[in-house]
């Protein structure tokens, strides 16, 4: 043992001291989804970041309306702007051949940002209208523009302007003041083509198209199309054809049974019949977006069963379309990208199992390459993709495609296999939860049986228990020595997990996410949030539109409700498959116990109380905030909130007692005319008020977030600017709970071990208010949202996590900062010192050593969740909304784990040099020894 | 051949030959320091009156009393040298201060188990009675050493003397009703 023991003195002397910052651990514990969304079919394209780039990047536009560029290499984010607010309308991204820019529209914002890194160049506003289209000017009078094209925008008034590429100021604006119903843009080399749609007073809708000069922006002619009896809404018009030689309108009727394409600048329209007996669901029109393209284009037919394509040439001499030829049925989806490269026009065909490109002119397959099964696009089918083709005498040896799959996941297949994946669903996410491990799940329940029983029992119980576990024995001894040897070559342990199992330290956990469209995924936190399973939820409700599903996690599986349907759906949270509720024991998840269970909801403004879970009965309490404020939120103390010590010891080593309740609720709530913000805490048991403040002059239009744990609550607020306070910002307020302003006093309630709030006792009388003592603290930034963190039994002290929506980031505020009880105007005393209070400043900066996301950009975070791992010293958290990003701390620094610095190699060197030691020194000591014995002293 | 020596002079036979006694009739007394050699009779007579009596058991016990006393007190004589030596330590848990304070406990109970071999010398039919004072003194002055040693842990916040020390032995109240938002059932 002395041995041992000083060996590892030794080890710890060998090994150097672990520096303060972790830098080691950013990258590894942590990841970072930077999401985009879903990309945009119209709005995503391969494109050189400036002229004679050698590499071109993916820009897209999502349907969150976040700009974004990816290499196309390793689907790495190159640069990103996402909208700091949600925004309405469609979004459009466009980007000139040749240019440096890529102009975006949404909303009435027009903005050019720099290609290759994301700087903004230009922006404008369109005051009071939507851009309804975006497109750039390539050529003028039939010449390119050689430096900055020119942007063309249509607004949703029916006007049309001309944005200078380099400046972005309006150079003409044209007026369309028929009241149609603006449509879209399209150009021809020499003409500018505005479409719209006019409503007849019989229904239907005639598509009207006004050619602009694009030098004035005077308009030179018009023309109507007769199609009403077949457009009557705009999902009708599949394309209006835009800057290509000879653009295109084409619509079709309600069955989808008639195609109708009209070259635009000409009063023609051929009529085709959609092929195929069966009917056709959807048809999809892709051409070519390039001027000086051949003008042929692919109309794509998607039945029921399968997938089926024509190819049509255009003579633009005789102005007639004719069909070339056809591409046969395939069972399943597919989708059709087109590339040109110079003249030649490809079509490549991505369905779910093979790649195959066909040029436009004949119908022979110019490469076909089978798309390698992955478990990320298992069940998915592809739903609209972007591709680059290489040609090379006559075949395609090379082709890269951008897919959407149904799933969510944005894929880059390259030449049949997938060389990234994106999960752009998760950009969606509203709801999640941290699931257990199934044997931690078994191991618990194991326990929690024990722990019903009487002793004896129990303890036949846990000898049965480890004779079953036995039987992992073999398979334990086997891993023993890749795991040793792992450890030693310091091999990370994290990048050798490839399917879920616990690990020694718990911090392989689950989070199952759902996003708003019914999507659910599993995510390990452990591994860099690898997705371990992601299905769709209308497999297990068909009928159901999802809007909002909302999480619980049970043992071994989560139950899923959304406003949509009645009931629950429950899923295995290894596995993702579905669960009939009968096969599982719905557990409730707060254990019954002695406890009188009492829920409470949000109803029509008031917070009431009922005993038991069902609402029918008469409520027990009820909540009204007086003088007209209204409840915006409540928070109440977790669930899982271990405390370790009932008491707080104080410098002198007296106690103040933690006023402990697990029925504390926090009750915000706001009058918006006078601009007050008030904080209730209320027992909700009871339903008794323990202490409030009320805030004046806030900024109510901003969120107010708040959080409670163990015996202390905290929330921020935002002053308004306008009203001329003594001071304007954020500001952060924390209060903690006392059982009693005194030290050693247990307050009202003395020894008593039980207590109620139903049924005070006699003897405290009322119920017993807790003591409150609060800060208020200036912050430089506002926080949308805050939550603390938790640990396995609680000792570790606590750290605030606090989101700032502003520069992106999550930070971690240590408790110790933000501790009320700091020394007011004056320096701590000698106590006071020892336990660790500062004297209190107005004013908290948040230390850049706080930020839990460093280098990360972690956009959009709605909602951070955290979990206890299996180790004391480590808090796990998850943060999602748009981006989604996981880490893990130790506020109190990894104390129960050897750091990375430890080298184990050095240590057992050790070890074994001082065994040999002693193999050499036992005999001479033996010797002089025995001699001693032996010898007379002279 | 050596010459005669001169005679020694006169100084010298007087010093060596001193008279025999001072006559009878002298009325002065010798010098200070001088000493007259006795006569034969006065040197009997002499030694007779030097022999010393052996003390009584009494006198024995009153010194052994005195001895066991001494020993009692001895501690006591100690405790400034150690409260000095205690305070100047501090109150920080050091290897040092904690081995001084492992001694402070460790003399005096060492000391009162061994009382009665301490006193073991001074025990007589005479003085057994008596010396029950002196260990009891023994034992407090010990007792007084014990109590520096406590004084010395107190200070230093080993002693379990206030609330913070028993709290993990106090419990969380329980509360009879457990109130949650519908949402989380």
């Amino acid at each position: 043992m002395r041995f041992h023991a000083a060996a590892l003195v030794l080890a710890a002397c060998l090994t150097p001291p672990a520096l303060a910052i972790f830098e080691d651990d950013a990258y590894h514990i942590d990841f970072h989804h930077a999401l985009i969304g879903l990309p945009k079919h119209d709005a995503t394209f391969f494109q050189k970041p400036y002229a004679g780039s050698k590499a071109s990047l993916l820009y897209t536009i999502s349907e969150s309306q976040a700009i974004g560029a990816v290499n196309p290499k390793d689907g790495a984010l190159v640069w990103r702007q996402a909208p700091s607010a949600p925004q309405n309308g469609t979004g459009l991204l466009r980007a000139g051949e040749d240019q440096d820019t890529a102009i975006s529209a949404f909303g009435d914002h027009v903005a050019a940002w720099s290609a290759s890194d994301g700087r903004i160049v230009w922006e404008t506003r369109v005051d009071g209208a939507t851009v309804e289209d975006l497109e750039i000017l390539e050529q003028e009078d039939g010449i390119t523009n050689t430096d900055s094209k020119d942007a063309l925008v249509l607004l949703g008034n029916g006007e049309v302007k001309r944005l200078d590429g380099r400046t972005g100021r309006a150079k003409w604006t044209h007026h369309d003041t028929s009241g149609d119903t603006p449509f879209q843009l399209s150009t021809s080399p020499t003409t500018l083509f505005y479409i719209s749609l006019h409503t007849q007073l019989l229904g239907g809708t005639k598509l009207k198209v006004t050619s602009l000069s694009p030098i004035t922006g005077k308009k030179l002619d018009s023309y109507t199309l007769s199609s009403e009896s077949e457009v009557s809404a705009r999902e009708h018009i599949l394309f209006a054809g835009a800057n290509t030689a000879a653009p295109l309108l084409a619509w079709t009727d309600k069955a989808n049974k008639v195609l109708k394409v009209n070259i635009i600048g000409t009063k023609g329209v051929s009529t085709f019949n959609a092929p195929g007996k069966a009917g056709v669901e959807k048809i999809v029109l892709h051409a070519p977006n390039r001027l000086n393209s051949l003008a042929h284009f692919l109309v794509e037919y998607q039945t029921a069963t399968g997938h089926l394509a024509e190819v049509y040439h255009v003579d633009l001499k005789k102005s007639t379309v004719s069909k070339a030829y056809s591409l046969p049925e395939i069972a399943g989806r597919g989708t059709f990208t087109t590339t040109s490269s110079d003249a030649n026009v490809y079509f490549t065909r991505i369905t779910s199992d093979e790649t195959s490109v066909v040029s436009s002119k004949s119908h022979g397959i110019l490469g076909r390459w089978p798309v390698k099964a992955s478990a990320a696009l298992a069940g998915a089918h592809p739903v609209h993709g972007e591709s680059e083709v290489v040609v090379k005498s006559g075949s395609a040896s090379a082709v890269r495609s951008a897919v959407l799959y149904s799933n969510g996941q944005w894929v880059l297949i390259r030449n049949g296999e997938i060389a990234w994946s994106r999960p752009e669903f998760l950009s969606s996410a509203v709801s999640a939860v941290w699931a257990e491990l199934p044997d931690q799940e078994a191991l618990a329940h194991e326990l929690e049986a024990e722990g019903h029983q009487n002793v004896l029992a129990a303890y036949f119980h846990r000898v049965k228990r480890h004779i079953r576990d036995l039987e992992h024995l073999p398979a334990w001894l086997q891993t023993i020595p890749s795991r040793v040897l792992g450890s030693l070559i310091g091999k990370s342990e994290d990048s050798a997990i490839d399917e879920i199992h616990h690990d020694t330290f718990g911090f392989h956990k689950l989070v199952i996410v759902a996003t708003a469209a019914g999507q659910l995924a599993a995510l390990d936190v452990g591994s860099q949030g690898k997705l371990i399973w992601n299905i769709d939820l209308s497999q297990f409700a068909p009928d159901t539109t999802f809007t909002s599903p909302s999480l619980k996690a049970l043992r071994g599986y989560v139950e899923i409700k959304d406003p949509g349907f009645d009931g629950s759906l429950y899923i295995n949270s290894t596995s993702g498959g579905m669960l009939s509720s009968e096969t599982i024991q719905v557990q409730p998840r707060v254990p019954p116990g002695d406890e009188k269970l009492i829920a409470f909801s949000l109803v029509a403004g008031e917070l009431k109380g009922y005993l038991g879970s069902d609402a029918t009965s008469e409520p027990v309490w009820d909540f009204t905030p007086p003088n007209g404020e209204k409840i915006v939120s409540y928070t109440a103390r977790p669930v899982d909130d271990p405390v370790s010590s009932i008491g707080k010891v104080l410098g002198d080593r007296r106690v103040l007692y933690k006023y402990l309740n697990p029925n504390l609720v926090l009750v915000t709530t706001i009058v918006e005319t006078a601009k007050t913000a008030s904080i209730y805490l209320l027992d909700s048991a009871s339903g008794s008020l323990l202490h409030s403040v009320t805030h004046t002059d806030v900024d109510i239009a901003r969120p107010i977030p708040a959080t409670i744990s163990e015996n202390w609550f905290s929330y921020s607020l935002t002053v308004d600017a306008t009203s001329g306070p003594s001071s304007r910002g954020y500001q952060l307020v924390v209060a903690e709970l006392y059982e009693s302003p005194l030290p050693d006093d247990r307050g009202p309630l003395g020894k008593q071990f039980n207590s109620s709030t139903l049924q005070p006792s006699k003897a405290s009388g009322d119920v017993a208010k807790p003591y409150v003592l609060s800060q208020t603290y200036h912050i430089p930034e506002e926080i949308s949202h805050m939550t603390v963190t938790q640990t396995k039994q609680g000792i570790t002290s606590r750290e605030l996590l606090v989101t700032l929506p502003n520069s992106n980031s999550i930070v971690g505020i240590p408790r110790a900062v933000i501790d009320p009880r700091r020394p007011i105007g004056r320096d701590p005393n000698a106590q006071e010192q020892s336990e660790g209070l500062m004297k209190y400043t107005p004013m908290i900066l948040f230390d850049p050593k706080w930020h839990l996301n460093h280098k990360y950009d972690v956009a959009g975070v709605k909602d951070v969740i955290t979990s206890a791992s299996g180790v004391e010293s480590t808090s796990l958290i998850f943060a999602y909304g748009f981006d989604v990003f996981g880490t893990r701390v130790a506020p109190s620094f990894a104390f129960d784990v050897l750091g990375k610095g430890f080298n184990k190699i050095q240590m057992l060197l050790t070890v074994a040099a001082l065994f040999v030691g002693v193999l050499f020194v036992a005999p001479l000591v033996g010797r002089k020894q025995i001699n001693s014995l032996w010898t007379i002293p002279s | 051949m050596a010459a005669q020596p001169p005679p020694p002079p006169q100084w010298v036979l007087d010093l060596n030959a001193t008279p025999a006694s001072k006559p009878k009739g002298a009325t002065f007394s010798d010098p200070p320091g001088y000493t007259a050699a006795l006569s034969s009779k006065q040197k009997s007579q002499s030694s007779k009156t030097a022999v010393r009596q052996a003390p009584t058991s009494e006198e024995m016990d009153t010194l052994k009393m005195k001895k066991a006393w001494e020993l009692a007190i001895a501690p006591a004589k100690q405790l400034p040298m150690n409260a000095i030596g205690m305070y100047m330590t501090g109150n920080t848990l050091q290897i040092f201060s904690i081995f001084m304070v492992f001694t402070l406990f460790k003399t005096p109970i060492l000391a009162v188990a061994s009382i009665q071999r301490t006193f073991a010398p001074y025990e007589t039919p005479g003085t057994s009675g008596r010396l029950l004072g002196v260990k009891a003194v023994y034992i407090l002055m010990n007792m007084l050493m014990l109590a520096l040693g406590i004084w010395k842990v107190n200070g230093m916040g080993l002693l379990p003397t206030t609330r913070s020390d028993w709290l993990a032995w106090e419990g969380e109240r329980t509360w009879s009703e457990r109130a949650v938002p519908r949402e989380w059932l």
